[in-house]
């Protein structure tokens, strides 16, 4: 019986192989965990390969990963048409079906996506320097991905969104803006039927950390990848303590907007995030803590 | 001439045959006529070029990162001043020996080196080339055909590098991972036109419309169908050409 479970995607997995068949992690690396628990998450292996169904997924380059299927018949894959790379004449391209699109354009997908049937080759990359991380679904699973780090899923792999409810309000009565610092909507995605890939691209190194229950955590918003359901997240407001000087701006743009992250559950952070806009004060906001030094 | 790949590596090709660049390890050096090119860092690489009194190279002015105040710089024309309606400059700098110069673009991604053979045609992405060796003919060739030239994604010209009697040096800079498959004759491959980096000469190049709508607009989703025999080379970061992405 195989007991071994990859420590990076926590599914059962083969030790024999150089790398985890299922999100390619290396299987012969000693984990690299920093002082503070984040574990790095080791980028896939040049030339690495997935197994998911009958298809699998080559990853090849380590800049920019292209992420090369190789579709079997009657499997598919879809994706937004700004990551296709290049296609064999032989693999079907065609228009996902519009149901959905309004979910998927809420969800910050993009709203006309394309799908690739097998048998026949594909390649997919973003546009960022970083890396590409496979997370296998199994039937059921569920997962909440950030906005914007989607790449591609095999076919039964359903999304739909949810609200972040991670929100503040600037401006004075006349001109407010309603700011949304991990987005307004996230991504969820789950695995119906059976089990499924799941592929996002992370711009920078990719870190992860098991919450454990009640454990909390504060990060940059931006910085998030994914997290699993049972984590809960809001807007956490920090004011550093006005040292003499500045102090017009104490409430300002002196102030760190951060999320709490309260396990149990895994989350991944990318080492490449946006850095807050300097703004104006805060009139209105989302449930949130807040720490004055 | 060498090109600097490791030897001690496996040749890293994909199932489908496309074969990674070698990835050039820092401080990589090579020889190309009487001068040397030393390679640095591997994020954005920087190309750094010993030339010899004999020796010259040329490149785009704006990649030059820096260089020996004994190193004169000319200006060689391309005779083609319509370039510049396509975004082109029509004059690249020209280098000679002896001194020590350096160029990088402003991405990360890879050099990509190729040693070019006499009697060897091969077409670059414009904007994608590096620098080449003085004995190498640069000129460029315009796309024919509206479609593309509307829906190629390669702008209006693309260079050419062509050798004659004499051998020369030619290196990229692709952004991402530089990949290449050699086609045989008659074999196509469909190639997001952003992800094209170079081809020889002999290989075919035509954009396509797919049976596909994209965006909120719907519009028509154009490809390059690229069509052997030869070497065609992509690179994984690309700015995709219909949406501005």
């Amino acid at each position: 019986m195989n007991t071994y479970v990859c420590r990076y995607c926590r599914q059962p997995s083969d030790p024999s192989q150089p790398t985890c068949p299922l999100c390619g992690a290396p299987v012969d690396i000693r984990e690299s965990v920093s002082d503070s628990g984040w574990v790095e998450q080791p980028p896939i292996k040049d030339m690495a390969k997935l197994q998911f169904g009958q298809s699998h997924c080559q990853i090849a380059g380590t800049v920019v990963p292209v992420a090369e299927f190789n579709l079997a018949h009657g499997e598919m894959v879809y994706f937004s048409h700004h990551v296709l790379l290049w296609a064999d004449p032989a693999t079907r391209l065609q228009n996902m079906s519009m149901r959905g699109g309004w979910k998927r354009m809420i969800a910050g997908l993009p709203m006309i996506m394309l799908e690739a049937h097998g048998p026949g080759h594909i390649a997919l990359s973003d546009n960022h320097a970083g890396e590409v991380i496979a997370l296998p679904l199994q039937h059921g699973q569920s997962m909440w991905v950030k906005e914007h780090r989607f790449l591609t899923a095999t076919g039964n792999i359903r999304y739909d969104w949810n609200s972040n409810d991670v929100w503040y309000v600037t401006g004075d009565s006349d001109e407010q803006e309603t700011h949304y610092p991990m987005g307004q909507y996230g991504d969820i995605f789950t695995a119906t039927d059976r089990p499924g890939m799941l592929l996002l691209h992370a711009p920078g190194n990719a870190f992860i950390r098991d919450l454990r229950q009640g454990e909390s955590l504060l990060v940059q918003p931006s910085s998030l990848i994914y997290h699993d359901m049972s984590v809960r997240v809001h807007l956490h407001l920090e004011y550093p303590r006005n040292m003499g000087f500045a102090f017009w701006r104490n409430n300002w743009d002196y102030r760190n907007i951060m999320v709490r992250l309260i396990g149990p559950g895994r989350v991944a952070v990318n080492s490449i995030f946006e850095r807050p806009e300097a703004m104006e004060a805060i009139r209105n906001h989302s449930y949130a803590t807040r720490r004055r030094w | 001439m060498t090109c600097g790949a490791p030897l001690d590596v496996r040749d890293k090709v994909s199932d489908s045959g496309w074969r990674e660049a070698p990835r050039l390890r820092d401080m990589t050096e090579f020889r190309f006529s009487a001068s040397t090119c030393q390679v640095e860092g591997e994020l954005v690489p920087v190309a750094e070029i010993s030339l010899s009194p004999q020796d010259g190279v040329y490149f785009e002015h704006h990649i030059l990162l820096w260089k020996d105040e004994s190193v004169p710089l000319s200006s060689l024309p391309t005779n083609g001043p319509k370039r510049t309606l396509g975004g082109m400059p029509h004059i690249v700098t020209l280098a000679n020996g002896p001194g020590r110069i350096a160029f990088s673009r402003d991405a990360p991604g890879e050099l990509v080196v190729l040693p070019l053979h006499p009697g060897m045609e091969l077409d670059v992405r414009e904007h994608a080339f590096l620098l080449a060796s003085h004995s190498i003919q640069y000129s460029f060739v315009r796309i024919k055909g509206l479609v593309n030239l509307l829906h190629g994604g390669s702008g209006m010209f693309m260079d050419r590098f062509v050798t004659a009697q004499y051998p020369g040096l030619l290196m990229l800079h692709g952004n991402g991972n530089v990949l290449e498959r050699t086609l045989k004759p008659g074999e196509k491959i469909l190639v997001e036109p952003g992800g094209f980096l170079y081809k020889d000469s002999s290989v075919g190049m035509n954009a396509v419309q797919m049976p596909l709508k994209t965006g909120f607009m719907r519009h028509g989703m154009y490809l390059a169908e690229m069509t052997g025999p030869g070497r065609v080379g992509i690179q994984s970061m690309y700015h995709h050409h219909g949406s501005g992405e």
